[in-house]
């Protein structure tokens, strides 16, 4: 037992005097952890409690059902699908659904989820949607029970007549009671579907049947009875597949946090790694001594894993408490998406907080900071002890050119994975890949340090301070290593994600040029209403106007495990979309041209040229539509994808003419305001409150600054890696220095003078910078490449063009410089002071 | 009055609609319009109001005899006409059937309830020919009635065989259900029917016999205002002949009004008026569940042209109670009854609290 | 007599803490001479190298080298002192581990900014007068202390100083190896014409000294005889 040859107590009075002496040094170590483990945490606790919100949300609409039929597009599907579900066995109840998105009448954006129910059948199948109220109006066509949230909402209440707009069509309805089981937060509202039917003209079509399964059903075999019925337009959906969807929606921008969630906790244990190996160098006679003394090693190991066990345990604990009030502060602030906009029309979620993800993020940090401690570990126990006594610095060979190949191997490793498919629609070979760039790069900065300083080095500049800087870098690169790594890992991982959203924002400048061609864009901000025929009429004819294009944007389900994509019905989309790659001709008689985003391209695997089973039954055929795919458009939109038809095709397949787009372009010389103004005197008072009419230019900015805000937290937390990185640098050169002292003392005996010594360490400083910076910016630019060309297109599903923020690096390379430069002479202080002289002496 | 069954109080208050615009219209019950089979079997769609009701004892070979009760209602809403919605509440179906088990001492029952429409919920109106959901009535070609009904807890799969003609109620099957001549119903009854078919309690099922009551009737009429429940009793005489009576009660429990019928075998009916119809209580049970008194032992006492007849009503069981709050319904009690020489059923109801129409 | 190269007048020091090392000591050397310096553990001796070399300063008393007040030279004179006229050898050597040999031997010349070239072609001319001719690109984590210590002998007399200040050059060195490395310094500092001020507790190395002065806290009692 170790322990007996070396008690604890001595062990706890090493590492507490350890950590006395260079308390800084630790805490950075310790912070690094907290913040990757906090960020990590916080995305965690964020997007659960989103989604969980979601899922109430989600479960409120549905009610209770066990097993649900929903129709892919808006459109609904035949209601004689209704008794055929009804009389298979092991199906208790069915209840038939009408699903609308409605606008309640009042204030803008009074949304609503409409749902046209037979209460008869609902109080078998989804009691939660039965409202409260007099029996005798139940059947009655004018009678809507609203939810707590839908009545504060809109300011109503039970005997209040509202105004309630769905496809187009406002409608009056008396509220006669409130839907108590609703859960808190979830405006819906319910009538009857006769009335469902009738009032928004939706006679003989559902959106939804909600089953209760008998009670010993089958499940499964009841779903595969159920699926054998179903016609092109509907799809079997348990209710938590809705919450799948969304989670895959928002699963994108989740691993854009977690991303740098990883950098700091590789950061951390970089700088863990940077602080032992100088402490394990440092003490390496001590632990000499130790071992002479009776220590065995595995007590040594377990003393410097220890105190690495005991900081990343501080900065997990720390991380964990900060990660629990960011997601706070978050949820209150931007809610569940960030500002993202993922999780749609759903109220503020409370935090939940999950013991297991706490764990599993804490126990995170304790792994990085573990990995970090390892090597110096093995050091500290790896030199001989009568070696060790002599204390000469670097055992490595100054002469061995340090090892090219391990590091080749592990660049290589990672641009093979990067070259792989996603797993589970996650990007996860990218980001092994760059973790195997980022070590590659790391073990390779001893070579590139030799190779960048070797041509310096033989030019023998004159001044005896960078000479002497130069022979050192040169001469101890490993060292060099060590004081780089932490600043490596954090400025490539800073610039990868700074080459990657530049190239996005510029892209998405680009685009949006591209896409709003037109002076002024009318958007109608409900779900229920749009432009009709005579609105439409007096728009065009409004002064000033040139053009109008009318644009229909539904939604259409493809599968029940993804979001469904968006159904855009445009006039002349293969002139007017910016297209990528090739563009088929065609398309062949019979078949519907169709325009796929480059998310939807990628999620339903299509390219130009393909066919495409589109589940809207076609009038002509009674069969499913088939489509034929034009080509591939840009679209930063929608990252559920976007599919793009001719108007006419829209509205031969759906029967829909209501439009809630429109693109207006200006005569020449008109003033957009005044037609804006004239546009909006055009509109018919229900849709005008409701209807945005913006020029595009201010459209582009405001998207841009949508953007921009959308990753002002990944800003934050760049500038926050890379000053936790500076400040690592800064903590291992002033713990070289410090150890370097009796070398000044030496220097100042045989006559170097004060300032040439603080010459020699800023070049020092200065010239560690700098390959900091190459090596960070080259290997940065690699892993923004990954992020660009496999972590994106895989997550997101849209490409984009590299664009190199050039001024970064410079100030980048310019501000690593600078400091470490800066940091040097600071610490250099010490090192040209009276102690530096007399540490050169054994005695008085 | 007849089978006023308190479900279709419930069911019947939940399909009005009170705030239509344009309201209801029903078709108005008038004496002297003849019934007409087969077509008066199924259903009358515009009055407000219609039931094919089944009481009746079965022997099930290896216990006591178990009472059944299946029902099965008709209602007409006032759904705007003009809605071409196949949702539309035109006709809502609802059915009742309920099993009086002396072994267990309780009864057990379950409901269906649906829109007409779909093929899910069709009553048709040239015969008897009932679906909803899984539960069906329907007269068969060989002019036997075949009712299938399955509830959480039994199965009934029973053959009703009418050994005697239709029973017309009141005036040629016009009846008066109150003091004013507007409340009144369609009404005729199938007395003395041969029962055979299966009964599945919980896992056991069984062949069973026995005989059954059949009661059919629709009117677009309410209660009087002032009535607060009723009792109603239809007897299987061992000799073939049928009784039934009925009084309704006022809130002091005198009878506000009553009527009758008593058929002997194969010779003419005598109907019975308010004054030849008295019920007294010989014996009342309280519910220790609802803590109601009902008065579930009777002394009626019929006055007949040729004098008074007397029968004493004996509960099979006292505990026949239904509790029906939870689905939207009253508390009643109707369970199976003996006479001397005879077997039915009693209906109690307005005993825990006024019924309201 | 020649004047000296070095003479110590009324020198006194004292530690931070106030306790006074030595009061009144006083000393000279003449070129060339080689004076041994004895002394107990914690006397002073390494304090009276310092401030020899000019590294520290004394409470009061003078330093003169080669005619000149240390005290009047600031601290880029004494710099440049060191840097050109004294060589320096240590108890624990201080070779700088991530420069070669020939580079340890030739920093000095560095440091006077002579050509590259010839300052390692000196260096390499120096470490073959110390026996390690061929090693010249080895680097320091390859040699034993004894060898260590000639690199250090080599680097102190690379730039021809004339005062050479040894610290207990053999402090940590095996007897064996001491007397060899005392006899190759004490051949070297000789044949080079250097004065030598040898710090040591050593009897054996003291005896290689023309004369040896014992330090105490009185002053130096003298030992003319060496």
């Amino acid at each position: 037992m170790p322990a007996e040859a070396l008690p604890t107590g001595v062990l706890r009075w090493m590492i507490l005097g350890e950590w006395r002496a260079h308390p800084a040094r630790v805490a950075l170590g310790a912070l690094a952890i907290a913040v990757g483990v906090a960020l990590g945490f916080a995305v965690h606790l964020i997007n659960t409690s989103a989604l969980s919100e979601f899922s109430r949300a989600i479960a409120a609409v549905n009610g209770d059902a066990d097993l649900q039929v929903r129709a892919v597009s808006a459109r609904g599907f035949d209601e004689q699908l209704y008794p055929r579900v009804a009389r298979l066995a092991g199906v208790a109840a069915v209840s038939p659904v009408v699903e609308l998105t409605a606008d309640l009448g009042g204030g803008p954006g009074d949304r609503l989820t409409l749902i046209g129910l037979d209460v008869l059948r609902a109080a078998a199948a989804t009691p939660s949607l039965v409202g409260r109220g007099p029996a005798e109006v139940r059947f009655d066509e004018g009678s809507l029970f609203l939810s707590d949230a839908a009545l504060r909402a809109g300011g109503h209440r039970v005997g209040d007549t509202v105004e309630v707009a769905a496809g187009g069509r406002p409608q009056p309805f008396r509220i006669v009671g409130d839907l108590p089981a609703a859960p808190d937060g979830q405006r819906i509202g319910v009538i009857d579907i006769a009335a469902a039917q009738w009032r928004f003209d939706r006679v003989g079509r559902l959106n939804r049947l909600d089953l209760k399964l008998a009670e010993g059903a089958d499940p499964g075999a009841v779903r595969a009875a159920v699926s054998a019925l179903l016609p092109p337009d509907a799809e079997i959906a348990s209710p938590d597949s809705e919450v799948r969807q969304t989670d895959n929606l928002s699963r994108a921008y989740r691993v854009n946090l977690d991303m740098l969630a990883l950098v700091a906790l590789l950061t951390g244990a970089f700088l863990i790694y940077s602080a032992q190996s100088l402490s394990v160098a440092r003490r390496r006679p001590q632990f000499a001594l130790l071992q002479v003394l009776g220590a065995d090693r595995r007590t040594i190991l377990i003393q410097v894993l220890l105190e690495s066990v005991a900081v990343g345990l501080l900065g997990a604990g720390l991380g964990l408490a900060i990660g629990l009030g960011l997601a706070q502060a978050a949820l209150s602030l931007f809610g569940g998406d960030l500002g993202g906009g993922f999780f749609g029309n759903v109220r503020r979620p409370a935090l939940t907080f999950s013991p297991g993800a706490a764990a599993v993020f804490g126990g995170l940090g304790l792994a990085s900071a573990l990995l970090g401690g390892l090597a110096p570990a093995r050091q500290a126990v790896g030199a001989p002890p009568a070696v060790a006594l002599k204390n000469l610095g670097d055992a490595v060979d100054p002469r061995r050119t340090p090892p090219l190949v391990p590091a080749l191997g592990l660049l290589v490793a990672g641009a093979l994975c990067a070259l792989l498919p996603p797993v589970g629609g996650l990007p996860l070979f990218g980001y092994v890949s760059i973790a195997l760039i980022l070590g590659g790069g790391i073990a390779g900065v001893p070579w590139l340090a030799r190779a960048l300083l070797s041509p310096a080095q033989r030019l023998a500049p004159g001044a005896p301070s960078l000479r002497l800087a130069l022979n050192r870098l040169w001469g101890a690169p490993s060292q060099a290593a060590v004081a780089l790594c932490g600043i490596v890992a954090s400025t490539s991982l800073m610039i990868a994600m700074a080459v990657m959203v530049t190239s996005f924002r510029s892209s998405v400048d680009d685009w949006l040029l591209q896409v709003f061609p037109a002076d002024i864009y009318l958007t109608y901000r409900g779900d229920g209403d749009g432009f009709d025929e005579p609105v439409r009429r007096a728009m065009t004819a409004a002064p000033g106007v040139a053009g109008i294009a009318f644009l229909r944007t539904t939604s259409l389900r493809l599968s029940a495990e993804r979001p469904p994509p968006a159904l855009v019905a445009r006039p002349d989309p293969g002139g007017s979309l910016p297209l990528v790659g090739g563009r088929a001709s065609g398309p062949p008689p019979g078949l519907t041209p169709v325009w796929l985003s480059e998310p939807a391209a990628r999620i339903y695997g299509h390219r130009p040229g393909d066919r495409l089973l589109l589940p809207l039954v076609d009038p002509a055929t009674d069969k499913a539509t088939t489509a034929f795919v034009m080509g591939v458009w840009r679209d930063y939109a929608r990252q559920q994808g976007s599919i793009v038809l001719e108007q006419a095709d829209y509205v031969r397949l759906t029967g829909d003419r209501l439009v809630n787009e429109a693109a207006v372009d200006l005569d020449p010389g008109a003033a957009p305001g005044a037609v804006v103004a004239r546009l909006r005197a055009a509109l018919p008072e229900r849709l005008a409150g409701r209807t945005l009419i913006t020029e595009s230019r201010a459209l582009r900015a405001l998207s841009l600054r949508i953007f921009d805000r959308s990753f002002a937290i990944t800003y934050l937390l760049e500038a926050i890696a890379i000053l936790v990185g500076l400040a690592g640098v800064t903590a291992t050169m002033s713990a070289q220095t410090l150890a370097r002292i009796k070398e000044f003392g030496m220097l100042r005996h045989v006559g170097v003078l004060r300032r040439q010594i603080a010459a020699m360490l800023a070049a020092e400083g200065a010239l560690l910078g700098a390959v900091g910076g190459v090596a960070g910016i080259g290997l940065g630019l690699a892993m923004s490449q990954v992020l660009i060309h496999v972590v994106n297109p895989q997550s997101f599903h849209w490409t984009m063009e590299t664009h190199l923020p050039l001024s970064l690096f410079a100030g980048v390379a310019g501000a690593l410089i600078g400091v470490s430069a800066i940091a040097a002479l600071m610490t250099g202080r010490r090192a040209i002071s009276q102690a530096a002289v007399d540490a050169v002496r054994e005695d008085w | 009055m007849a089978r006023w069954k308190p479900w279709a109080v419930a069911a019947l208050t939940m399909f009005l609609v009170a705030a239509a615009p344009a309201s209801p219209r029903y078709a108005e019950v008038r004496p002297g319009v003849a019934l007409a089979f087969p077509a008066d079997h199924g259903a009358h769609p515009d009055f407000r109001t219609e039931w094919w009701y089944v009481t009746g004892w079965l022997e099930t070979g290896d216990g006591p005899p178990v009472g059944f009760q299946v029902t099965f209602f008709r209602s007409k809403t006032g759904s705007d006409p003009a809605n071409p919605s196949a949702f539309a509440p035109r006709q809502v179906l609802f059915a009742h059937a309920a099993v009086s088990d002396a072994r267990t001492g309780r009864l057990v029952h379950d409901q269906r309830i649906a829109r007409e429409g779909f093929g899910l919920g069709t009553a048709s109106r040239t015969d008897l020919d009932i679906v909803l959901d899984d539960w069906t009535m329907k007269r068969q070609a060989d002019g036997r009635i075949r009712t299938k009904v399955q509830g959480s807890d039994f199965v009934l799969d029973l053959v009703l065989d009418s050994s005697q003609p239709v029973l017309l109620q009141g005036k040629g099957g016009y009846s008066r259900k109150g003091p004013a001549p507007s409340q009144a119903s369609y009404y005729y009854s199938l007395p003395q029917l041969k029962v055979s078919g299966r009964i599945q309690r919980g896992r056991k099922a069984q062949a069973v016999t026995g005989q059954a009551w059949m009661d059919r009737e629709w009117s677009s009429t309410l209660l009087d205002p002032s009535a607060v429940g009723w009792d109603w009793l239809g007897v299987n005489l061992a000799d073939g002949s049928a009784l039934m009576a009925f009084q309704i009660r006022d809130a002091s429990g005198r009878p506000l009004w009553a009527g009758g019928t008593l058929r002997p075998a194969n010779r003419p009916a005598t109907s019975l008026g308010p004054d030849a119809v008295r019920f007294s209580t010989v014996r009342t049970w309280r519910s220790p569940r609802t803590r109601v008194t009902y008065p579930v032992e009777r002394q009626l006492t019929v006055r007949l042209p040729g004098g008074e007849r007397r029968w004493r009503v004996r509960p099979l069981f006292d505990d026949q109670e239904l509790d029906s709050r939870a689905a939207g319904g009253p508390i009643y009690w109707e369970g199976a009854v003996t006479v001397e020489g005879g077997r039915g059923y009693l209906e109690l109801t307005g005993y825990a609290s006024p019924l309201k129409l | 007599m020649t004047s000296p190269l070095l003479s110590i007048t009324s020198l006194s020091k004292s530690v931070p803490g106030g306790r006074v090392l030595f009061r009144g000591l006083d000393l000279a050397l003449a070129p060339g001479e080689f004076v041994a310096v004895t002394g107990e553990s914690g006397v002073g001796k390494s304090t009276l190298l310092n401030l020899v070399a000019g590294l520290d300063l004394p409470d009061s008393g003078t330093v003169t080298f080669d005619g000149v007040a240390l005290g009047d030279l600031g601290e880029d004179g004494r710099t440049r002192l060191r840097r050109d006229r004294i060589g320096f050898v240590f108890q624990a050597f201080h070779v700088l581990p991530h420069l070669s040999l020939a580079q340890n031997v030739s920093l000095p010349l560095m440091l006077q900014r002579r050509p590259a070239r010839e300052a390692a072609d000196q260096g390499r001319r120096m470490l073959d007068l110390v026996g390690l001719g061929d090693r010249g690109d080895d680097y320091p984590n390859q040699l034993s202390g004894g060898e260590l210590q000639r690199v250090a002998i080599a680097r102190a007399l690379v730039h021809r100083p004339a005062l050479i200040l040894a610290d207990e050059p053999t402090g940590n060195l095996d007897a064996e190896t001491a007397a060899r490395v005392l006899d190759l310094f004490a051949a070297h500092v000789r044949e080079a014409g250097a004065a030598t001020l040898l710090v040591t507790h050593s009897k054996v190395a003291a005896a290689c000294a023309d004369r040896t002065v014992k330090l105490t806290p009185a002053g130096l009692v003298g030992n003319d005889a060496g």
